[in-house]
């Protein structure tokens, strides 16, 4: 191993993205475009008020009280604006359709004492959004009844071991998107700049000099490493950070950066990461050998970085995955930088968590494998 | 300036110094295809060799087995005395691919002075006399990409030689050169020798072959014949080189090879 040479090609990475601007955008400007908008989304989703309908079909006593001690429960509601207009099942199905209506609660033509099944009718469009009305509705009939029973409903305080209970989706996000745009795009560049090696001629040209495929691999590591460290520090700050803009004349007041309330050390954040990135260069290099266009080494992208996105926690728990599916979520490196960073920066574990050190060690695991693969197919031709 | 192992002793001193380049038995298979099929050569320092053959005759192979880039199905290489493949020796070789192999984004002086380092040569006003040599010194600074092809040869060239190698292979250097820079490019061999360097130039255009101390006539992976140009038209009884390989080619050649031939030589012709 010679220093002289690892420094070399070092600083030939350096240099060929200096003149290379488009590339270094993407690097820094795509990951903080994509974070911004996601914060945007996440942050300022509109919360329009539900509009519930109460409609009684039955014939029977028990249904007029029921429909008017729901009403008094719902009106005035936070969230909750009832409308009083819709008297039977067509029209509340026809003002669904006009989106005139969300929810629309049914007392069905049978309800009495005896059976006591209320209907919730929505319109199917949208199932997620629709049951997030669910809970208002529910509360209040909770509320009803225990109104009828002369008791009052008791409060429920949530509160969490780590972080706030109104932490939002955009501050368990933060921590993973971190790694996960640093993974994509150190393999995506790796990939491009050693193919081009391969078909340039300029790898022939490496290998007849006497710098080792080590070395090779160890320069390439030090310059994407660099790059790396610039990005992460960049997404680190505008995910942490956040610089509000007050109003100016026409211009109305921003916010520059997301926020996101952290309580661990963004240094041992950026050491999972920084290991991350190491073995995302050498994967990069090691799968170059199985490409021979720029485009065959996109076409990898379904199947080494969707896969990483879909199984690796970034969406949902690895325990909520079906079972075949969790070995395979357990030996992606994402999968463990990001619970890594979800230990440090939501729980704030240090180095002294034996859950962080698992994940570090796995990782460094993961990028010295692909070290050595990279260096072991570095000689094979261009078929 | 220090040129490595130059000949210590003239070449018509009765104990001639070991070859510089030396291959024995070599042999290379691609699965059926026998691309060097048994090649014995000793080629003492200090002299051009020239490689010439048509195109796929195994010119660029047996300089990838040579250099140790390849490595051989059976057989040794030798360079310097030293066995290849071995990369500490590689750095006191030269090697211009036939491809620029130089980086686009990089300026001349990046180029240069990356591949320089990779063999542990840093000196600047060194480098500044090898893009001098080539005429690039004015250049220094353009981005490879900008360079006219002429001009990207004379830096790849100039890439091979930043670090003065014992031993220089070069395969197709003229390749798309126009005959000006062509004549200036065989100069520059022609003084390498002269300090003691050894030149293996591989080329498939005979007009060439006459600038070569040495020639080795190669046809599907076998040496037809080797000499300098003068002796091998003796041998050949002509005074044209294309008629000589055609001869040496028709000596050697099988009946059922025969019929290529024509077409093989033509190719050495054009």
């Amino acid at each position: 191993m010679n220093a002289l040479r690892v420094m070399a090609v070092f600083r030939r990475i350096i240099a060929q993205f200096r003149r290379d601007p488009r590339s270094l955008a993407l690097l820094y400007i795509a990951p903080l475009a994509i974070i911004a908008l996601l914060g945007w989304v996440l942050s300022s989703q509109q919360t329009t008020a539900v509009r519930v309908a109460v409609v009684n079909e039955s014939a029977g006593p028990a249904g007029a009280v029921v429909a008017t001690r729901l009403e008094s429960a719902l009106d005035g509601q936070p969230g909750i604006v009832l409308d009083r207009s819709v008297a039977d099942d067509s029209t509340a199905r026809q003002a669904l359709k006009d989106k005139k209506l969300d929810l629309v609660v049914v007392l069905p033509p049978d309800f009495s004492a005896q059976s006591r099944t209320i209907d919730l009718l929505t319109l199917g469009l949208n199932p997620t959004g629709e049951a997030s009305a669910i809970p208002a509705v529910q509360k209040a009939v909770l509320g009803a009844v225990f109104d009828a029973a002369g008791a009052a409903l008791p409060t429920i305080e949530h509160s969490t071991v780590y972080g706030s209970p109104d932490a939002t989706t955009l501050d368990s996000l933060a921590p993973v998107v971190v790694g996960f745009f640093l993974y994509f795009f150190v393999f995506i560049l790796t990939g491009i700049s050693f193919l081009r090696e391969r078909i340039g001629g300029t790898l022939e040209r490496l290998l007849a000099t006497p710098v080792s495929r080590a070395e090779i691999v160890l320069g390439y590591s030090l310059g994407f490493g660099f790059f790396a460290t610039v990005q992460v520090a960049i997404v680190l700050a505008f995910v942490l950070g956040r610089l509000d803009i007050p109003a100016l004349g026409p211009v109305p007041a921003f916010a520059i950066g997301l926020g996101v309330k952290t309580v661990g050390n963004p240094l041992i954040a950026y050491l999972l990461v920084f290991v991350l990135g190491l073995g995302a260069v050498s994967l990069g290099i090691f799968l170059s050998t199985f490409a021979r266009t720029e485009l065959q080494i996109l076409q990898f992208i379904p199947i080494v970085i969707v896969p990483q996105a879909l199984l690796s926690g970034f969406f949902w728990p690895i325990d909520q995955l079906p079972n075949l599916l969790q070995p395979v979520a357990r030996v992606l490196p994402v999968t463990y930088a990001i619970d890594g960073l979800r230990q440090v920066m939501i729980a704030g574990a240090d180095l002294s968590s034996p859950q962080v050190l698992l994940d570090l060690g796995v990782l460094v695991g993961i990028a010295a494998v692909f070290m050595a693969l990279a260096a072991a197919t570095i000689r094979r031709e261009v078929a | 300036m220090t040129l490595a192992p130059a000949p210590s002793a003239p070449p018509t001193a009765p104990t001639s110094p070991p070859p510089a380049v030396e291959a024995v038995a070599l042999r290379k298979d691609f699965g059926p295809i026998h691309a060097i099929d048994g090649i014995d050569m000793a080629l003492p320092p200090g002299r051009i060799y020239g490689l010439l053959g048509p195109n796929g005759s195994g010119k660029t192979t047996l300089i990838r087995l040579l250099t140790g880039l390849a490595s051989a199905t059976s057989g040794n290489a030798k360079v310097l005395s030293v066995a290849m493949p071995s990369r500490v020796n590689l750095a006191h070789i030269g090697y211009m691919t036939q491809s620029d192999g130089i980086y686009p984004e990089l300026s001349v002086w990046e180029n240069l002075s990356f591949f320089a380092a990779l063999y542990g040569q840093t000196d600047k006003a060194d480098l500044h006399r090898s893009l001098e040599l080539v005429e690039l010194d004015s250049r220094a600074g353009t981005p490879a990409m900008q360079l006219s092809g002429g001009m990207r040869r004379r830096l790849s060239l100039a890439c091979a030689l930043a670090h003065h190698p014992a031993v220089i292979f070069l395969d197709e250097p003229t390749v798309g050169v126009d005959p000006a820079l062509r004549v200036q490019f065989w100069d520059h061999f022609h003084r390498l020798a002269a300090d003691g360097a050894t030149l293996l130039v591989s080329s498939h255009v005979m007009d060439e072959a006459d600038r070569c101390d040495e020639l080795l006539f190669i046809r599907d992976g076998h040496v037809l014949a080797q000499g300098t140009p003068a002796e091998l038209r003796k041998r050949a009884d002509t005074d044209n080189l294309e008629a000589a390989f055609l001869s040496f080619a028709t000596q050697s050649a099988t009946p059922s090879a025969a019929g290529s031939l024509a077409a093989s030589s033509k190719e050495v012709a054009r």
